[in-house]
C-alpha cells in the first residue's frame, strides 16, 4: 500500500494535475479571503470556509479523474493487479495519496486564519471545527471521484461524471423545498429505493435470487408499514434527502459544532465509496 | 507447476478461450503459438489473475488462482502484451516501484535490480524517463519488471516484439538461459522463435488447443514421409512422367522453372520409402541429369498453417 501511495503522490506532481488542483484551490480561496476578510476588514473566516465547498465541485474532479482511469487506459493496472497486492491496498494507497494532496493544500490555507489572528480576534474552536468539516467533506468527495474513475478508462468522462455527481449532492439541498411531501409520493419513493437496491445487488453479486429476495422483503416491509403506520411516509423524500445531504451536515461544523453523528456519517460515506471502488475493480475481471 | 483444466472465457456471445486444458512441468519452456485473436493473451491473463475465467480451474505451484490469488501472483513474473510501464517514471524508479509491490526485501532490492538491469542490458538508460525510450528499450524494461523478485514461473506475452534482430537474438538467449531454473510460458506468432526456444509447443486456434507436443513430434506426426525438391535438365512433361512411373512416389508436381532449360519438381514419397536412388537411376536412364536434389522438411510453418486452416489436429 505504501508503495502505491508514494508512487501516486509523486505522479500528482509529475503530471500537472496536482499543481492544477492546488493552484485553483488556493487561487479561489485566496480570492474569497480577500473579498470576505481583507477588504471589509472582517475577522469572520467561516464564510471563506463555507465558500470552499463550492471550490470542491471544480477541483475534486481534477484531482481524481486520472487516478484509476489512466491505469486502465495505459494498461498499467496489469502490473498492479498481477502483483501480490490486494485490490483493497491498491485502492487505499491511491485514495490516501489523493487525500494527502488535499491535506497539504488545506494546510497551506491555514495561513489565512493565522494572518487574521495577528490583527484581530478569531475563534480557534470555530475554525478548527470548520477545518475538520472541510477535511471530512473533501475525503468523502475524493472517494466519490475515485469510484467514478474506476468505472471508465476515459479521464474526461471521469471528470465530468464526478462533477455531475458532486453538483447533484450540492443541489440536493435546494431540491428539497420543491419536492412533494404527501403520503403517496413517499410510498412511491420507498418503492423506487427498494428497486434501486435490488438492481444494484443484482449487478454487484450477479445473483437473481438474492436480488428478488431483497425486492420481496423490501416490498413487504413497505406494504406492512403503509397499513400499520401510514404516517411514516409523510414527507419521506425530504427527510431522506436531508439525511443524505453532505453539505447540511457540513454547516454544523462551520457553526463550531462537532457532532459525532456527522463525523461517523462522513466516514461511512467515504467507506461505502471506497468499498464500491474495490468491487468495481474486482468486477472488471469478470467482464 | 502449472495445471489448467477446462478453462473458458466468454465475452457475451464471443468465446475467447474454449475449455483449454494443459500442464506445464517444472523447468519446462512451453510456447503458445497461434494467430492473432486465438486466445493466447486471454489464457495468460487468466493464469496471472488479471482476469477471471468464466469456467474452469487453474493452479500454479499448487495454489488455485481464485482461492490463493496472492500466492499465485508471488510465484509469477508476467510480461503482458503491452508492457505495463508508467511513462512518467525513470527506469530505476519504475523497477524500484515494481520491486516494492512484489515485496522484495529492502536489503536485496538494490542488488536484485542491478543484476536484472545488467541481464536485460538496460543499465545505461536507468536514469531516463520511460516515455523517452524506444520501443525496444521499453520492451526490455517490461521484461526486467517480470524478472524482479526471481519468480519461479515466467509468463511472457510476445517477449521479442518490437526489438531489432540483434536484440531478438539476445533476448531469446536470455530466455533460454533463464529457462534452466525456471518454468516459462511464452507466446509468439513468430514460428522460428518457438522452434528455437521452446521444448514443447501448444498450438492455439480459435480458443482451442489444436495440437500439443514437442516440436520434433509435431513435425514427425505430420510428415512421416519425406519430400524432395529436385532440379532436372529437360522438359517438364517428360520429367513428371518418369517420376510418376516410380512405384514408391506418391505424388510429383512441377515447381516451375528457375534456370533455363531445367525444371524444378517437388516429389513426395510414400511413407518410410527412400526414393533418391530409384529417382537417380530412372532419370539417368532417360538422360535427364539431376542438377540438384534436397529433402524438404515439414517446418513448423507447414504444421501451423495446416492446423489453423482446416482445424484438424495431427495425431
Amino acid at each position: 500500500m505504501l508503495a502505491v501511495f508514494t508512487r501516486e503522490l509523486s505522479a500528482f506532481f509529475k503530471s500537472i494535475t496536482g499543481f492544477i488542483f492546488m493552484g485553483i484551490f488556493l487561487l479561489i480561496t485566496g480570492i474569497f479571503f480577500m473579498s470576505d476578510n481583507l477588504i471589509p476588514q472582517s475577522p469572520n473566516y467561516l464564510s471563506v470556509l463555507g465558500g470552499i465547498t463550492f471550490v470542491f465541485l471544480v477541483v475534486v474532479p481534477i484531482l481524481t479523474m486520472r487516478m484509476l482511469s489512466e491505469e486502465h487506459h495505459q494498461k498499467t493496472d496489469q502490473l498492479l493487479l498481477t502483483s501480490p497486492l490486494s485490490i483493497g491496498s491498491i485502492v487505499m494507497g491511491k485514495y490516501l495519496a489523493g487525500v494527502a494532496v488535499f491535506l497539504i493544500t488545506l494546510i497551506i490555507t491555514l495561513l489565512y486564519p493565522l494572518q487574521l489572528s495577528l490583527v484581530g480576534s478569531v475563534s480557534v474552536s470555530e475554525i478548527a471545527g470548520g477545518y475538520i468539516g472541510i477535511f471530512l467533506l473533501g475525503c468523502a468527495f475524493i472517494a466519490i471521484g475515485l469510484f467514478v474513475s474506476s468505472l471508465t478508462e476515459n479521464q474526461v468522462v471521469a471528470a465530468v461524471v464526478t462533477f455531475g455527481l458532486l453538483l447533484l449532492l450540492w443541489i440536493l439541498d435546494f431540491l428539497q423545498q420543491g419536492l412533494p411531501g404527501d403520503r403517496f409520493s413517499g410510498i412511491v419513493f420507498a418503492i423506487l429505493i427498494v428497486v434501486a437496491v435490488a438492481i444494484f445487488l443484482y449487478f454487484t453479486i450477479r445473483n437473481v435470487f438474492i436480488a428478488a429476495a431483497a425486492t420481496i422483503v423490501g416490498g413487504g416491509f413497505i406494504a406492512v408499514l403503509s397499513v400499520v403506520r401510514p404516517a411514516s411516509f409523510d414527507g419521506l423524500i425530504v427527510r431522506v434527502l436531508k439525511w443524505f445531504s453532505l453539505l447540511a451536515r457540513y454547516r454544523d461544523f462551520t457553526g463550531g459544532l462537532l457532532k459525532l453523528s456527522s463525523v461517523v456519517y462522513y466516514l461511512s460515506f467515504t467507506a461505502v465509496f471506497l468499498f464500491l471502488t474495490v468491487r468495481s475493480l474486482d468486477a472488471r475481471r469478470w467482464k | 507447476m502449472i495445471v489448467v483444466q477446462g478453462l473458458s472465457k466468454r465475452y457475451g456471445q464471443h468465446t475467447a478461450v474454449d475449455a483449454i486444458s494443459f500442464k506445464v512441468e517444472e523447468g519446462e519452456i512451453v510456447g503458445f503459438l497461434g494467430p492473432n485473436g486465438a486466445g493466447k493473451t486471454t489464457t495468460m491473463n487468466i493464469i496471472t489473475g488479471y482476469i477471471s475465467a468464466t469456467e474452469g480451474k487453474a493452479t500454479v505451484a499448487g495454489y488455485d488462482i481464485l482461492e490463493n490469488p496472492l500466492e499465485v501472483k508471488r510465484t509469477i513474473g508476467y510480461l503482458p502484451e503491452a508492457p505495463p510501464l508508467y511513462l512518467d517514471m525513470t527506469v530505476r524508479e519504475y523497477l524500484g516501484f515494481a520491486a516494492k509491490i512484489k515485496r522484495v526485501g529492502k536489503a536485496q532490492r538494490q542488488g536484485n535490480l542491478d543484476t536484472i538491469m545488467d541481464l536485460v542490458k538496460i543499465a545505461d538508460v536507468r536514469g531516463r524517463l520511460i516515455k523517452n525510450l524506444s520501443k525496444g528499450y521499453r520492451q526490455r524494461v517490461g521484461l526486467a519488471q517480470a524478472l524482479i523478485g526471481d519468480p519461479p514461473v515466467l509468463i511472457l506475452d510476445e517477449p521479442t516484439i518490437g526489438l531489432d534482430p540483434k536484440q531478438i537474438i539476445e533476448i531469446r538467449n536470455l530466455i533460454k538461459e533463464l529457462g534452466h531454473e525456471r518454468t516459462i510460458i511464452l507466446s509468439s506468432h513468430i514460428l522460428p522463435e518457438v522452434t528455437e526456444i521452446c521444448q514443447r509447443v501448444l498450438i492455439i486456434h480459435r480458443g482451442r488447443i489444436v495440437a500439443e507436443d514437442t516440436i520434433e513430434n509435431l513435425s514427425a506426426g505430420l510428415s512421416g514421409r519425406s519430400r524432395l525438391a529436385i532440379r532436372v535438365a529437360g522438359s517438364e512433361k517428360e520429367a513428371l512422367k518418369i517420376c510418376r512411373s516410380i512405384p514408391s512416389v506418391k505424388s510429383a508436381e512441377s515447381a516451375g522453372c528457375r534456370e533455363p532449360d531445367t525444371i524444378d519438381l517437388l516429389i513426395e514419397a510414400n511413407e518410410d520409402q527412400d526414393i533418391r536412388r530409384p529417382l537417380f537411376r530412372e532419370m539417368a536412364e532417360h538422360d535427364l541429369p539431376i542438377l540438384m536434389m534436397r529433402s524438404v522438411d515439414y517446418s513448423l510453418e507447414d504444421i501451423f498453417i495446416q492446423l489453423t486452416t482446416d482445424e484438424k489436429g495431427v495425431s
